[in-house]
């Protein structure tokens, strides 16, 4: 693939850049969106960002997507480019989701689980009918919604933390034993994915991939091409606390706090060739920000995935080639989008090509009837 | 309300950065505050236990911003103040170093910087109470839905 240079276009790509905030300023509002509306207006939007884009920074994500005017593919590009402009300081040490303040805790699995079940915020249950009278909402009902909620719900005392909900298939012998891993986790972010990769570099790869990417994958194995059969075990969204060495004690301290949507599926179970008895098999998977969907996504290619490596891809989605190299946003967008950039050497080329072949045949016809 | 070291940043996160860096100035005024080491920003890479099979893996990455200090009191009494945040402001974070060392040492100036920390955790209790509020208002039994099936076939 070759490029050629252009010149010419400056004023033109000026001209772009002015059109495009032309689009962004125009219309019958004077007033610009602020960042704060689109954080927690728009907070589901902002968490596909913050997830995509690798960095768990909302209001910058809310930045970008004023900029990129709620194109999330763009403005996970530009969470990534300004990502990259920053040093690395540190790496936390492991944080254990368990200390997790959930804001949403459900199981398909079981009608109850230990520590209970809160829908919280969901349109699982919804009619999607549309609400026409947020159409033009008034603000003083808007601010009344807010604090109606917080006089009419009564204080009670829910748990801080909740236990695992698969802790307890664990105790039982229904899931594989743990053996956890002594080798680093994977740094997706210095290090090329080189085949094969171990599973905290998938782990990680999904979890900065592109919501829909990973949906589609993850949808093949449903649909049939791959036999996955998840049951969501528990999933949980939440404010994570990073917990970071205090810089003169070195005792851990809270630094701050991260929502994370995190998932376990518990799938079908396989036979042992020894004398073990069977287990279910197990997926995880978990974001940045309020996404269920990409959660449960993962959760079942991370499933797929770990059957794939140790059987061998019978269905794309057990192909971590296949799965981890096609789910990046940016990636996929950027050479999608790179077609509209001049190809004039390439097209020139294939056009003479295409010419010469022509005339070559017509040559031979030509002389196939005289 | 005595509250731990290891939660003073949290509880000082919670409060606008303004009035904190407003303490810190002040207090800066009337002790000698000195950089162990520039503040800085930049990122962490978030390592996660995986719920599956307790292997660790990176979600992504955060902002972080650390400082840490020596101050000194006029008398020659000194204590070392650090901060470490998830956050992009360093001067917010060096401001929270002053107010870690001052508390710490029971510096001048400790009294108000404890007066800030409890309001901070305050500031969290309340937003615990609301997020909790999330849960009270949906919490679910489906274990009540086959009595339910039951009574409505009756």
């Amino acid at each position: 693939m070759s490029y050629v240079a252009i010149k010419g276009g400056k004023a033109a790509i000026d001209g772009a850049a002015a059109t495009t905030d032309y689009l962004r300023c125009k219309g019958s509002l004077n007033e610009p969106l602020t960042l704060a509306m689109i954080e927690e207006q728009l907070r589901l939007l902002t968490s596909r960002v913050v997830s995509e884009g690798g960095l768990y920074h909302p209001r910058l994500a809310a930045l970008a997507l004023k900029q990129f005017q709620g194109d999330t593919l763009e403005a996970a590009f530009a969470l990534r480019a300004y990502r990259s402009t920053k040093p690395r300081l540190l790496e936390t040490p492991v944080q254990d989701t368990a200390n997790m303040r959930c804001i949403r805790r459900i199981s398909s699995a079981f009608k109850e689980v230990p520590g209970g079940q809160y829908l919280g915020a969901t349109y699982d249950y919804a009619l999607r009918l549309l609400q026409l009278d947020l159409a033009n909402e008034d603000p003083e009902a808007f601010k009344a919604v807010a604090q109606s909620f917080l006089q009419d719900t009564p204080d009670s005392e829910v748990p801080d933390n909740f236990p695992k909900v698969i802790d307890a298939l664990r105790a039982e012998g229904l899931l594989p034993p743990v053996a956890p891993s002594r080798a680093a986790a994977f740094d997706i972010t210095r290090d090329p994915l080189v085949f094969p990769v171990p599973r905290s570099a998938a782990l990680a790869t999904m979890a900065r991939a592109e919501t829909g990417g990973l949906l589609a994958m993850a949808y093949s194995n449903m649909r049939g091409y791959g036999d996955v059969h998840p049951t969501v075990a528990e999933l949980r969204v939440g404010y994570l606390p990073v917990m970071l060495p205090h810089p003169v004690t070195g005792e851990l301290m809270e630094a701050g706090e991260v929502l994370v949507t995190e998932c376990e599926v518990v799938a079908m179970y396989e036979g042992t060739n020894g004398d073990e008895l069977p287990t279910f098999t197990l997926g995880y998977g978990a974001c940045f920000g309020h996404n269920e969907v990409k959660a449960i996504s993962m959760a079942i290619l991370d499933r797929a995935l770990q059957k794939g490596m140790q059987d061998g891809p019978t269905n794309p989605s057990e192909d971590p080639e296949f799965v981890l190299l096609h789910v990046d946003g940016v990636d996929s967008m950027g050479f999608a989008s790179h077609y509209k950039m001049p190809h004039y050497v390439t097209f020139q080329s294939d056009m003479d090509r295409l010419r010469t072949t022509q005339q070559k045949i017509k040559e031979q016809d030509t002389e196939e009837t005289a | 309300m005595n509250v731990a070291r290891n939660e003073w940043a949290a509880a000082l996160c919670a409060l606008p950065a303004s009035e904190v860096k407003h303490l810190a100035n002040v207090l800066s005024g009337e002790l000698e505050v000195r950089d162990v080491a520039l503040p800085h920003a930049g990122l962490g890479l978030l390592n996660l236990r995986d719920g599956a099979f307790e292997e660790s893996y990176f979600i992504g990455e955060i902002p972080v911003a650390r400082a840490e200090v020596i101050v000194r009191t006029a008398g020659g009494i000194e204590e070392r103040g650090g901060a470490l945040i998830v956050d992009d402001r360093a001067q917010f974070a060096r401001s929270i170093a002053i107010l870690d060392a001052v508390m710490a040492g029971k510096l001048p100036g400790s009294v108000p910087a404890m007066t800030l920390v409890q309001r901070g955790m305050e500031v969290r209790q309340q937003k615990q109470i609301e997020r909790k509020k999330l849960l009270t208002a949906t919490r679910v039994d489906f274990s009540l839905l086959g009595q339910e099936d039951d009574e409505d076939e009756q």
